[in-house]
């Protein structure tokens, strides 16, 4: 699954660690989603969007 | 909890792990070229263990206050398996003993490897990060089939009279071996 995690944090310029604290989870978890090697599980997704202030399909995409 | 408990690593991690493995390694070469006796190899690895965990443990960085706990859980348990390993060899070398008695001195190394097992087992439920409870059970799925490959392959080359008889015990250093190779399979990926 893509996502667009990347872009969004850089467009808040926040590192990994930055957002892995706004997530309460390690950073190998952002760097795992965020290039794709990890699905984050529902909930997680939850709090992702919650963090990012977006709907969850604004930021995770289906592989096409 | 994780992101926001995440201690950065020391300098000295390494160089506390790599004592630890020195030192391991320098009393094995000594036991194995005959410099010291089994007991002298067992109460200097003990030593070794014992003094070099604290430092270790405190200068180490772990992703997750679960990882923390699981590392000083499986040293605690490490330290006393090779010091309940120590006391019953030297016990069945030097004494003749009961057969009760044999039975309770192979406890005595057999109980701290149960302690890492459950260590894992509480660190897998424990865990809160979803991410790093997927990738340790990833490495141990693949440590479990490492320890079956091995264990059936070697089974049948000792029934064939290939290799020689081996203890049964060996299962948990090999699981370690396959959980290391996962672990490191995981790293160079980036996972």
């Amino acid at each position: 699954m893509k996502n667009r995690l990347k872009v969004l944090r850089a467009e808040r310029d926040w590192s990994q660690q930055d957002l892995a604290t706004r997530l309460d989870v390690s950073r190998q978890s952002v760097n795992a989603i965020e290039t794709g090697r990890y699905d984050p599980s529902l909930p997680l997704a939850f709090r992702i969007a919650d963090v990012f202030e977006m709907a969850i399909e604004e930021i995770f995409l289906r592989d096409e | 909890m994780t992101g926001g408990d995440t201690v950065p690593p020391k300098r000295s991690h390494r160089l506390w792990v790599s004592l630890f493995f020195l030192s391991t390694a320098i009393i094995g070469a000594l036991r194995i070229s005959g410099a010291i006796n089994g007991t002298t190899g067992f109460i200097l690895l003990a030593i070794a263990t014992g003094s070099l965990i604290i430092p270790m443990r405190r200068a180490g960085s772990c992703a997750s206050p679960a990882m923390a706990t699981y590392n000083q859980r499986v040293l605690l348990s490490s330290f006393g398996y090779v010091l309940g390993l120590g006391i019953a060899v030297t016990l069945w070398n030097d004494y003749e003993l009961s057969r009760p008695v044999v039975f309770a001195i192979s406890l005595l190394p057999t109980l701290p490897t149960f302690g890492i097992i459950w260590a894992m087992a509480r660190y897998i439920a424990d865990e809160q990060d979803e991410y790093l409870r997927h990738r340790t059970i990833m490495a141990s799925l693949v440590a479990l089939g490492f320890v079956l490959a091995v264990g059936i392959f070697w089974g049948f080359l000792e029934m064939f009279e290939l290799v020689p008889h081996i203890w049964a015990w060996w299962v948990l250093p090999v699981w370690a071996i396959g959980l290391g190779l996962a672990q490191l399979w995981q790293k160079v990926r980036g996972a």
